[in-house]
């Protein structure tokens, strides 16, 4: 700024001035389900800080978040909230799949269970672990801020429709849902579903 | 009895409440088809006859002061598919507790596929929500339960999973939140 009050600013010097902001201060929305949780809050708390590396003001609104930090096993009924929580995020926004049920669906491949957050949404940075131990996490951060640091213009994420989220929990085969409503026999015989049709929303 | 509780008193407690379940509710013309076990840990199993045996020894154990039956601490299933517990598709468990005595009691019903169970919220408020859970997994209906739909699986799901047929790893994904409801049944008022 000049002594008369005009300001002046090269656009490129701008721009780096905004990646620099925006890295050091992820404001992150924490998304504790389970175990993971706990040690998240290890990694927030005193001990490890991770306002250290300006990730310091929890959000518990999407709408004033950065950074969803995802922690914790995520099941079908729950992916939902998840994704409309990911969808109230403005843009930028990053994600990182904190441990191996948010990653993968760790040890739980199960009928209730989503195999990884990145079947309804992009991660950034995925964290091994079971659960990791608190510089992971923090190692995941500083991860994320050279990845903000070098690639600003991130494309936003699509929705995916219920015929991708359906082949993306079925491994990668299209399961079909009618012959789930199937009946028992008394004398143990299965008989396939019947019912013509589910309404869906 | 076994090397978990080698408390003298309370093995005195729990084979009084064994013998009182031996005398009164396990032979008799009343306890016509009950059967009485114990299982490894020397616990008390009464088998009961169908839905209305159940509720008659449940009352009864509760009025009883020799047993004292006053605390429903767990309700479950198994599905009893190899048919190794009698000739009933699904075995419904009650696990009882006596909080003065420290005694249990555990009550099992064997019932059919499509067959209902008596509901145990009239006995207990707490029974609601582990039977919605029976219902949910294993779709063993409750006859007279106030609010009887999914409690852990999605409302939109269809099976249930923990039946040995269903397959493990057949998910349905939903990609949009329920609403928020109370079901078609609401919520039992205060009287």
């Amino acid at each position: 700024m000049s002594k008369d009050g005009s300001s002046f600013a090269y656009p490129f010097v701008l721009q780096d001035a905004v990646k620099w902001a925006r890295k050091n201060s992820l404001w992150p929305m924490p998304f504790g389900t389970s175990c993971c949780g706990i040690e998240m809050m290890a990694v927030l708390g005193s001990h490890y800080d991770l306002s250290r590396f300006g990730a310091e003001v929890v959000r518990f609104s999407p709408r004033q978040a950065d950074l969803l930090l995802v922690a914790g096993t995520i099941t079908t009924k729950m992916a939902p909230v998840l994704r409309t929580i990911y969808d109230q995020m403005l843009e930028p926004k990053w994600v990182i799949a904190m441990g191996a049920c948010s990653s993968s669906g760790g040890i739980f491949d199960t009928y209730s269970v989503l195999q990884g957050i990145d079947e309804i949404m992009p991660v950034d940075v995925y964290v091994p672990g079971c659960p990791p131990i608190p510089e992971g996490v923090i190692h995941a951060v500083l991860h994320l801020q050279k990845i903000i640091d070098g690639d600003m213009d991130r494309r936003p994420a699509e929705r995916p429709s219920y015929d991708e989220a359906l082949n993306a929990m079925s491994y990668r085969k299209k399961v079909d849902v009618l012959e789930a409503n199937w009946r028992v026999n008394t004398d143990g015989s299965v008989v396939p579903g019947t019912v013509a049709s589910k309404e869906r929303v | 009895m076994t090397a978990y509780s080698k408390n003298a008193a309370f093995l005195a407690r729990q084979e009084k409440t064994n013998q009182r379940l031996r005398d009164k509710y396990a032979s008799g013309a009343l306890a016509e088809g009950r059967k009485l076990d114990f299982d490894s840990i020397g616990e008390p199993v009464l088998w009961v006859k169908d839905g209305r045996d159940l509720m008659l020894v449940v009352k009864m154990l509760r009025a009883d002061p020799a047993v004292s039956i006053n605390y429903l601490s767990s309700l479950t299933a198994y599905d009893n598919q190899d048919r190794q517990d009698g000739p009933k598709r699904f075995v419904v468990v009650y696990q009882l507790f006596s909080t003065t005595l420290h005694t249990r009691v555990r009550l099992k019903l064997a019932v059919d596929d499509g067959e209902a169970a008596p509901t145990l919220t009239k006995e207990w408020i707490g029974a609601n929500w582990l039977e919605r859970e029976v219902w949910d997994l294993f779709g063993i209906r409750f006859e007279g339960h106030p609010n009887l739909r999914r409690i852990m699986m999605d409302e939109r799901f269809t099976g249930h999973p923990l039946r040995k047929e269903y397959p493990i790893k057949q998910r349905e994904p939903f990609t949009t939140n329920i609403p928020f409801h109370l079901g078609a049944n609401p919520l039992p008022t205060e009287k």
